[in-house]
């Protein structure tokens, strides 16, 4: 017991004076202002899911991953969403392996709360057959380096890597957490030092909307009424300043990860290239339909689902989730053949690509997401963003185009099935759908 | 004791160099700590080994790891310079893409040398496979791997001579220690076989000790920032 205490480190009682003293005056030891983050940066690794944190010295990796389990009774259409907080005995030398302590619990609580709460994850777009089988979503939080601040690097790392996570069907939005530190003087994002000294903490979760999400205060110094409304106030600016970091990284990671597939589909062999494709094909009609419908359909979604994100548009992505999932019950069959070929190749399917191996359908998918914006304002970057893809997309077709008459055949066959699956799409979706099909049919 | 109450963190890629599908493994020092383990003799400093895998709960295969390291370890480890202490090393697995435990060994070692903590030679590690037509690759990735029959994992001492037993052999001209540290063989490959492996993971392990030793003097430099108390 004393051997555990000797190795925890102390801080003597002259630093603490000093850093007190310095926030007394509005100093802060390493140069910030009272209300400022330090530097963040966000790397994704090789793998889909995975994000790394640094914010400062605080390092946290974040992992997604997900099985096929069985749902919760009470719930047979939604997927589940679990956290796990790893507090690795290497970020900090009294962090001790084995049960988790109660500093990790509380974390995992909070970011547990915070993503459920503001339904970062839509529970039902996980189901994938309703009462049997629904996808359980697990993300591990790995602490690597404790330099202060453990809640908000590690919400970021979840986020960050549930946005780029990607099962074989469907890719999730999320939201943003805040953390506000309180001491006599207030302070953002404290060091760890800092931390050691602060007689309280408040952790408030808002997502862009300036919605509060949730809030966490336990214990410590009690705070005026009116301090709270400024910290609130303060964490709705920081909470749009970080999704914006967020996404601008996450968009990095998107366009990388496509280009490295064209390059991929380019250079390789005509077979190679498209391989899923011809997979496809040689199946049955009907389930090739089926297949390409489920991912037509919600290969939409994730398009609107990224552009709408910052608005929280809470009743449509419930609506595509229940249309989804109604979409899944019927093509049970096709959906577990999807499956089944995407354990392979998870990366073969991102949002933007699915209309890349089929001519004429490459312009119809451009044309597809731009009156699906429903924003004014978000018209703009779509229409800009959608040009970029649609020239990296083009690369591609020309290089299928060259290729052999089965591919022809499998990509006049694509078309046609994608042209029925948007009828049919008009008649299980809402009249959102119904306006990008006339477009489509127009064409 | 104080001095060496350090931590320090080494991302290590095996030797392959491969742009995508790196094994990626992340390894921390802390120690000397006070107090050795329980059934650990306080004569002597114990080691000890956290394996913490990229996502999953923690199973059997994580502790066989954990045990092979700490046997690995603790052959290179002094444990007589300070008794009763412990020195934890932790690893963390950040991308599995073959040849993991080589990959663990070797950033291990040089979490080990980056933290100060006295060594009596450098462990270096590699994994050796033996495919189907009967050649022999060096450093596989998971798929290949998984296709051969057999693989070996190897790890070998690394230290110059002094005292020259009779005919040493010699590597690049010096007299190095002969023998292995470790070895650890999945599937079954002929006596021959495993031979070769041993000798062609003898030259390559000569080589990553090199690239060792020349990027730990070189970050040792301009390294004077750590978590010291």
């Amino acid at each position: 017991m004393e051997q555990r205490l000797a190795n925890i480190w102390r801080m003597s009682v002259n630093e603490k004076k000093f850093i007190e003293n310095a926030l007394l005056s509005d100093h802060r030891v390493d140069g910030r202002r009272p209300f400022d983050y330090r530097r963040l940066s966000l790397k994704f690794g090789s793998d889909d899911g995975t994000a790394e944190v640094q914010l400062g010295q605080t390092h946290v990796m974040g992992f997604v991953t997900a099985q096929l389990v069985q749902p919760y009774r009470d719930r047979p259409n939604e997927g589940t969403f679990s956290i796990f907080t790893e507090f690795s005995p290497m970020a900090d030398p009294s962090f001790e392996p084995g049960r988790p302590g109660e500093a990790a619990v509380e974390l995992g609580r909070i970011i547990d709360r915070g993503l459920r709460e503001s339904r970062a994850v839509d529970m039902e777009s996980l189901c994938v057959l309703a009462g049997k089988l629904v996808w359980a979503i697990r993300v591990d939080l790995h602490i690597l380096d404790n330099g202060g601040n453990l809640v908000d690097a590690a919400n970021i790392a979840a986020v960050a890597a549930l946005l780029t996570f990607r099962r074989p069907e469907c890719s999730l939005g999320g939201e943003d957490t805040q953390s506000v530190i309180i001491h006599q003087p207030e302070v953002i994002d404290p060091t760890y030092k800092e931390e050691i000294i602060m007689g309280g903490r408040m952790t408030v979760t808002m997502n862009t909307n300036e919605d509060v999400c949730a809030i966490q205060k336990p214990g410590g110094q009690g705070v005026k009424q009116s301090e709270i409304m400024r910290c609130l106030r303060l964490a709705s600016q920081k909470a749009t300043d970080i999704t914006d970091k967020i996404k601008k990284a996450v968009e990095a990671y998107d366009l990388e990860r496509a280009q490295r597939k064209i390059r991929r589909h380019s250079s390789s062999s005509a077979q190679a290239a498209c391989g899923a494709d011809i997979k496809m094909s040689k199946q049955v009609v009907d389930v090739t339909q089926k297949k390409i419908d489920g991912f037509k359909i919600q290969s939409k979604d994730p398009m609107n689902q990224e552009e709408v994100e910052s608005d929280t548009d809470l009743e449509n992505s419930n609506t595509r989730g229940e249309n989804n999932s109604f979409q899944q019950v019927d093509e049970i069959h096709g959906k577990m053949k999807s499956v089944n070929l995407f354990t392979g190749r998870p990366s073969s399917w991102h949002p933007y690509g699915k209309g890349i191996t089929s001519l004429s359908t490459c312009t119809s998918s451009v044309a597809l997401s731009a009156p699906r914006a429903m924003e004014a304002e978000k018209k703009d970057t779509v229409a800009l963003e959608r040009p970029n893809e649609s020239k990296l997309e083009k690369p591609s077709v020309e290089a299928t185009v060259d290729d052999s008459h089965t591919k022809e055949m499998s990509a006049s066959v694509q078309q046609v099935n994608q042209k029925k699956s948007l009828k049919d799409a008009v008649k299980v979706k809402s009249r959102k759908k119904k306006k990008v099909a006339s477009t489509m049919v127009g064409e | 004791m104080a001095s060496y109450f350090r931590r320090k963190k080494i991302t290590f890629w095996p030797c392959g160099f491969r742009i995508s599908g790196d094994t990626i493994v992340l390894a921390a020092v802390y120690g000397p700590k006070a107090g050795s383990k329980k059934n650990e003799s306080p004569e002597k400093a114990s080691i000890e080994v956290l394996w913490k895998p990229k996502s999953g709960q923690i199973g059997k295969a994580e502790r066989e790891y954990e045990m092979i390291l700490t046997r690995t370890l603790q052959s290179i480890f002094l444990s007589t310079i300070h008794p009763n202490t412990t020195t934890s090393v932790i690893i963390q697995v950040m991308h599995d893409d073959g040849a993991l435990l080589p990959c663990a060994i070797n950033a291990a070692c040089a979490a080990l040398v980056d933290a100060g903590i006295p060594l009596k030679s450098l462990a270096v590690a590699i994994c050796c496979g033996i495919t189907e037509s009967g050649s022999i690759i060096l450093d596989p990735t998971k798929q290949e791997e998984q296709e051969m029959p057999a693989f070996a994992y190897l790890v070998f001492p690394n230290s110059s001579l002094a005292v020259l037993p009779g005919t040493p052999p010699l590597i690049e001209g010096e007299p190095v220690e002969h023998g292995i540290i470790t070895s650890v063989t999945h599937g079954a490959m002929s006596v021959d076989d495993y031979f070769d492996c041993l000798d062609r993971g003898r030259v390559a392990s000569a080589k990553l000790s090199e690239f060792l030793r020349k990027n730990l003097a070189q970050s040792q430099i301009p390294n004077h920032s750590s978590k010291a108390s």
